[in-house]
């Protein structure tokens, strides 16, 4: 090669060189980044065009990302189960909440009416101690229907969080169905930024909503729900929608005109459906199951007893007309509101008899909530909802324990390494040095060369 | 295995994140001194607390009525304890009475004395106790005998006995029957026995006293048994609340064994976790400074 040919051949080394300290220094610049994968880019020798020539230097082959679609696909798998339970453990902390603090919620309610009824056992003819149980079967109703409350504000706001995830889910399915188009007309080794946003965005579609992710040849992805509902396919992505359903008004999740509510079971819609339409209204029938059976056993023992007139008593509580909507409608029969004295605290027509009283209190330890005592079936819901909570927790630490384990080997193979960086750095930097000296050298020859003729 | 910067973070985070949820726990459980926050931190912990507490409420009402009621019934006694001694006053001058060599005088004033009586044993049995007539069974809100001019009329309440649970097993009976303790099956209750002895005495009628004197002894007796009762109750009473305070105490114990925070543990946890903490600040400090750029040159 002649001497002026090894000038380029040397010009093109330090360019290559220089190529690879942009890569460097790319790495380097996105070593935060989300989803980014480490660029890593090949050289390969230029063979030489003649047997005179040692070769023709060097030369940028590709660039590419360092990708595993294995662990890619695992994450597509794991964090919707992740999301899942981290979706449960929100929604499930607001029920829990809303069941209030021990001793101080319906526990209390429920204790200091039957004590009402001892205290008015203790003095049957007392005007205060009537105006006592009815203070304290007023407070009951209340906190049953409060109660009833909070637990209809934790399945609206299940409710909400469910058509902001679908609002959040159509705005990164249409994103992936632009990238789709993009990777598709991009040429080869220039979509690898579209490529690793692609990635990132269909892991977070399949945290919202569990997906099967198919790559097709030309690079795209094709999303569809896990039971099949196409979400994305190719430039297209197929929106769903939230369509509020009488009578709750609560959203179903519409595929077109297919309503696939049932069908989510993972991501954090899977999970906040499951809250919304099994766990919440597993706890509401229980806590009307608790408001009916108990105002049916207290008006059927107080209809059998004696007012302070002799006169047979009538409902203590009005008779709830099913066990749906009992704990948010339970009141105190009027009559007895206007006229304490009839209260039929008696088991005889004598004013100063207290056997029903005595009876209406000893209620506190009958089994009359499908087979427990009130204080068993509140304890019984308060277990139910701490223990659904505790195990959504524990769960959650364990997908979330796994999706950082796959994160982790992900990041072994495609996350920036800021010592091999720098590294390479120095690699290149060596190299564009011994380059540039080499290109010296071949100009200090020609200056020589071309001193021979003075 | 490549260890890449953001590896090290992620899992410095977690274990910083962790390590500080940790420490936040451990300095709410010791400050607040309840260890259970909340049911999902250990349902079974959680159950156990709300069916302990409700034990002890129960428990406290039982209490407060067995307090009540001693300290009705020891009105009842004091009560019991008048009606024994008028009857035996009356007895008494029944035996002064019996006598042939009194004057009339002295019969007059000895009826005078037994009609006396009469009026403190009327007096006796229709005391109340906070509005309530306790010798009226369950009509306590009519007194159990009222003046029809100068005499008594006849039992006005009636023959059921109000009781109020001091246990779950007990109830104690807190008013009386007068009607059968003042006459039970005698053909005349104590009120017209008193009324005829005076009559007797001013006649000097030893048949008379006499058959009036076995109709006292009858009262006297049904009114000592009623006593009895009354302080075989009262007598019991005390040993039911100590039965009840022994029941709460072991309530309570169970309630704070699952709700409360054992202190020198709670001290203990806090400080474990702080120095987890540390550790984990430490350590991502140290991880996170260092890398192969502070070596080259």
């Amino acid at each position: 090669m002649s001497l002026f040919g090894m000038l380029g051949t040397t010009a093109r080394a330090l360019d290559v060189q220089r190529y690879g300290l942009d890569v460097v220094g790319n790495n380097i610049a996105n070593v935060n980044t989300a989803g980014y994968t480490r660029r890593v880019v090949d050289f390969a020798a230029v063979p030489p065009p003649d047997r005179f020539s040692a070769g023709n230097g060097v030369e940028v082959l590709s660039l590419r990302s360092q990708r595993d679609r294995l662990f890619d696909q695992r994450l597509f798998d794991e964090s919707p189960l992740a999301e899942r339970q981290a979706a449960m453990v929100d929604a499930l902390g607001l029920a829990e909440v809303s069941l209030g603090a021990s001793g101080s919620s319906l526990d209390a309610a429920l204790a200091d009416f039957f004590d009402a009824f001892s205290g008015h056992a203790a003095a049957p003819t007392e005007t205060t101690t009537r105006e006592q149980v009815l203070s304290d079967a007023q407070t009951l109703a209340s906190v049953f229907r409060s109660l009833s409350d909070r637990l209809t504000e934790s399945e609206q706001a299940a409710d909400a969080r469910v058509r902001s995830d679908i609002d959040r889910l159509n705005g990164l399915t249409s994103r992936l169905a632009f990238l789709n188009g993009a990777i598709a007309s991009a040429p080869e080794g220039e979509a690898l930024q579209l490529r690793d946003e692609q990635v990132a965005v269909s892991v977070e579609i399949s945290g919202i909503v569990g997906v099967q992710v198919l790559e097709l040849a030309d690079g795209t992805f094709q999303v569809a729900t896990g039971s099949g509902r196409p979400l994305v396919i190719g430039a297209d992505a197929y929106p769903l929608e939230a369509s509020s359903t009488p009578p709750t008004g609560h959203a179903s999740v519409m595929a077109g005109d297919v309503d696939i509510t049932a069908e989510l079971r993972t991501g954090s819609l899977g999970g906040l459906l499951a809250v919304r339409d099994q766990s919440i209204p597993d706890y509401r029938t229980q806590l009307d199951t608790m408001a009916h059976d108990l105002a049916n056993a207290v008006n059927a023992l107080h209809v059998s007893g004696f007012d302070l007139s002799g006169v047979p008593g009538g409902n203590f509580f009005v008779p709830p007309p099913s066990v749906a909507g009992a704990a948010a409608s339970l009141q105190i029969d009027p009559a007895l509101i206007a006229d304490p004295s009839r209260i039929a605290a008696a088991g005889i027509a004598s004013s100063g008899d207290n056997g029903m009283a005595r009876q209406l209190a000893d209620l506190r330890d009958a089994p009359i909530i499908g087979g427990r005592t009130p204080s068993a079936a509140w304890t019984g819901l308060v277990y139910r909802v701490g223990s659904d909570v505790h195990q959504a927790t524990r769960e959650l630490d364990s997908r979330r324990e796994i999706v950082h384990q796959v994160e982790t080997l992900r990041d072994s193979v495609s996350g920036v390494s800021i010592d091999e960086e720098a590294a390479l750095m120095m690699r290149f930097q060596r190299a564009y040095e011994a380059n540039a000296r080499f290109f010296t050298v071949i100009d200090e020859v020609l200056q020589t060369l071309l001193s021979l003729k003075r | 295995m490549r260890t890449t910067f953001n590896t090290l973070f992620r899992n410095t985070l977690r274990d910083v994140q962790r390590t500080a949820a940790d420490y936040a726990r451990a300095q709410q459980v010791t400050s607040s001194g309840v260890k259970l926050q909340r049911p999902s931190d250990s349902p079974s912990d959680a159950a156990t607390a709300l069916g302990a507490r409700a034990e002890v409420r129960a428990l406290d009402r039982y209490r407060t009525a067995a307090d009540s009621v001693e300290s009705r019934l020891m009105v009842v006694d004091t009560v019991l304890s008048d009606v024994i001694r008028s009857i035996t006053t009356a007895q008494t001058r029944a035996a002064a009475g019996r006598n042939t060599i009194l004057t009339q005088e002295q019969r007059e004033a000895l009826a005078l004395e037994v009609e006396g009586v009469r009026e403190a044993v009327f007096t006796a049995v229709t005391t109340s106790y906070r509005g309530m007539f306790v010798f009226s069974g369950s009509n306590t809100t009519t007194a159990p005998y009222a003046k029809v001019g100068a005499a008594v009329s006849a039992y006005q309440g009636d023959a059921t006995i109000v009781s109020v649970d001091v246990s779950r097993t007990a109830a104690v009976a807190v008013t009386l029957d007068a009607g059968a303790m003042l006459q039970g099956t005698a053909p005349q209750d104590v009120f017209a026995s008193l009324d005829q002895l005076a009559d007797d005495i001013r006649n000097g009628d030893m048949a008379g006293i006499d058959a009036r004197l076995g109709e006292l002894d009858d009262a006297f007796n049904r009114v000592t048994q009623a006593q009895s009762r009354v302080g075989a109750t009262l007598s019991a009473l005390p040993t039911e609340l100590e039965r009840l305070g022994q029941l709460r105490r072991a309530s309570d114990t169970r309630r704070a064994g699952a709700e409360e925070a054992n202190l020198a543990e709670a001290i203990s946890e806090m400080t474990r976790a702080k120095q987890a903490y540390e550790a984990a600040i430490a350590a991502t400090g140290t991880t996170q400074r260092l890398t192969l750029l502070d070596y080259l040159r």
